[in-house]
């Protein structure tokens, strides 16, 4: 609304304070639709907060934050929030004991009443969206196994599934790639990549690796203790401009390099 | 403060308040805040009251007369004897079958009944049926306070009231063992409901689903395998307490032990006895069987 209808995510002013400490200074930004904007910062720079609060798991103590032209307060959550917002999880959090069909179906309890999800637990509904989306993670093969059996890469892919089952605007990422080696890394985050440009999604994601960022990502935006570092196209991030953000004997957590 | 001792004071904020973060509608804590009592603070002040309660107790003891009435050990011998052999003629098996049956199937019919209730009773006890805990909390303490209660009620005593409503049949002994096994089960539920890891159950509700959804699609899931062996614990003792019944007039194994042991035959008893245990051992391998296939 107010002109910035094409903006999919705009902030404005938005900080979070935990006792005693402060996780978000002000910040102010906008991201487009279809963008793919990887965080970076230290430890306790505030990306998981930033990502929990664009997630609705968090609220923002001042400012104003708004997903595709809606404010955030006024959007429920459950079934609205889930079609807007899609967090995967570092740790990607599925349940071991369930089928992964049923950890892929899970996508779907934003849009299913009681009674579906009931009889869901027997009888899977919406069976060829979950097996679609694990055909394009290319395991198809382990819809029917349990969870707990699968290794670690492929839990990961059916942590997307479950996600592209959800099929919401954004896709948030909190460190998607931290616990894999490169490979892996690398796999990972071109099927991320691919979900969101094959589908128009925006993808905002915490990362650590410069390259990674620079092959994957559109545009980086710098957090320091909870402040805007920079904001800029990733292919114009050097490495020392990351090796300055992270450098522990910084004297003056000062603004540089602010583009866009 | 130092550039370096600020970061550090940052990574232990990061690691402790950002990593077990828990968002503060939820419901996470009421389970938390049942268990950790009061009396819990003040362990040994506990201990040593208990203590002090079993010194006391020694006291109460005759220690100088005998310990053993006068023919008790004779009483004892000939029990033993009656074991060699057990009454074995077919008539008399064959009420040993009808009685085991009956008993089995009170206690099969009062745990299947205690289960109903204490599932969805648990999750109610457990606090996490509803969005946030300010309505979580009350529906918690009421849900633990009528559990309590219907279990602090022995299975005996139920079986006499009603006994007195509904006379000797057999909606008396599935309702006196239902209660309090109810009571029993709901509050183990309940925590092993409360207990399970909080990951999943966060990446479920930014999924978009509600309290119910949660139960359903993670934390009965994973709370599951443990559910089922405390149920068939349960259900275990359920048959000894199916059988108790038969003090109170109630068919079963427990009303022709106690027939046989007014007639003081003996190798009756063995044989009631010998069934009894046959029923629990089974049981026992049973509950393995589903454990094991369970959890493979």
């Amino acid at each position: 609304m107010n002109g910035k209808k094409p903006y999919m995510v705009v902030s404005e002013g938005i900080c979070k304070s935990y006792p005693g400490i402060k996780a978000l200074a002000p910040l102010t930004f906008n991201v487009l639709p279809g963008e793919k904007v990887a965080l970076v910062g230290p430890s306790g720079s505030g990306k998981t907060t930033l990502l929990y609060l664009l997630a609705g798991i968090l609220q923002p103590d001042e400012g104003a934050l708004s997903i595709d032209g809606r404010p955030m307060t006024s959007v429920r959550p459950g079934r609205e929030l889930s079609q807007l917002v899609g967090l995967v999880h570092q740790q990607y959090d599925l349940v071991p004991h369930l089928s992964v069909l049923h950890n892929v179906l899970a996508g779907r309890l934003g849009q299913w009443g009681l009674l579906r999800s009931v009889i869901s637990l027997a009888w899977p509904r919406d069976r060829q969206l979950a097996e679609a989306a694990l055909a394009q993670m290319g395991i198809a093969d382990k819809v029917n196994e349990r969870t707990s059996h699968l290794s670690g890469g492929e839990l990961q892919r059916v942590a997307i599934a479950r996600l592209m089952v959800q099929s919401s605007r954004i896709i948030l990422a909190d460190e998607p790639v931290s616990s894999l080696d490169p490979a892996r890394a690398e796999d990972l985050l071109g099927l991320l990549t691919g979900l969101a440009m094959t589908d128009g999604k925006t993808l905002i994601a915490s990362m650590h690796s410069p390259y990674l960022i620079r092959k994957h990502f559109s545009r980086v935006i710098g957090l320091r203790e909870g402040a805007l570092q920079f904001d800029m196209p990733a292919s114009d991030m050097t490495d020392e401009v990351l090796d300055r953000l992270y450098d522990l004997e910084q004297p003056e957590p000062a603004l540089w390099g602010v583009g866009n | 403060m130092t550039w370096s001792s600020r970061n550090r004071r940052y990574g232990e904020w990061a690691t402790e308040n950002v990593a077990p973060y828990r968002h503060p509608d939820r419901n996470v804590a009421v389970g938390a805040v049942f268990r950790v009592t009061g009396l819990l603070e003040s362990r040994r002040l506990l201990t040593l009251i208990l203590f002090a309660a079993f010194a006391w107790s020694l006291s109460g003891v005759d220690w100088l007369g005998p310990m053993v009435h006068t023919g008790g050990p004779q009483a004892l011998l000939r029990f033993i004897q009656a074991l060699f052999p057990p009454e074995l003629s077919p008539a008399f098996l064959k009420l040993t079958l009808v009685a085991s049956f009956q008993t089995l199937a009170y206690s099969v019919a009062s745990i299947t009944v205690a289960v109903l209730i204490a599932v969805p009773m648990g999750l109610l006890a457990s606090g996490a049926a509803t969005r946030s805990w300010t309505t979580g909390l009350p529906v918690a303490v009421v849900s633990r306070f009528l559990l309590g209660a219907i279990r602090s009620v022995h299975e005996l005593v139920w079986a006499v009231l009603f006994v007195y409503a509904l006379g000797l049949s057999s909606a008396t002994a599935v309702l006196a063992l239902a209660l309090p096994y109810a009571g029993i089960l709901g509050r183990i539920y309940a925590d092993l409901l409360n207990d399970v890891p909080e990951e999943p159950l966060r990446a479920l509700r930014s999924s978009g689903a509600s309290p119910f959804q949660v139960f359903l699609f993670g934390r009965l899931p994973m709370a599951f395998p443990d559910m089922l062996s405390y149920s068939f614990y349960r259900f275990e003792c359920a048959i000894r307490s199916a059988a108790i019944l038969g003090f109170v007039g109630i068919p079963g194994l427990g009303y022709e032990i106690q027939l046989s042991l007014h007639d003081i035959l003996f190798d009756q008893v063995w044989t009631l006895l010998m069934a009894m245990v046959v029923m629990v051992v089974a049981v026992d391998l049973w509950s393995t069987r589903v454990r094991r296939s369970l959890v493979s």
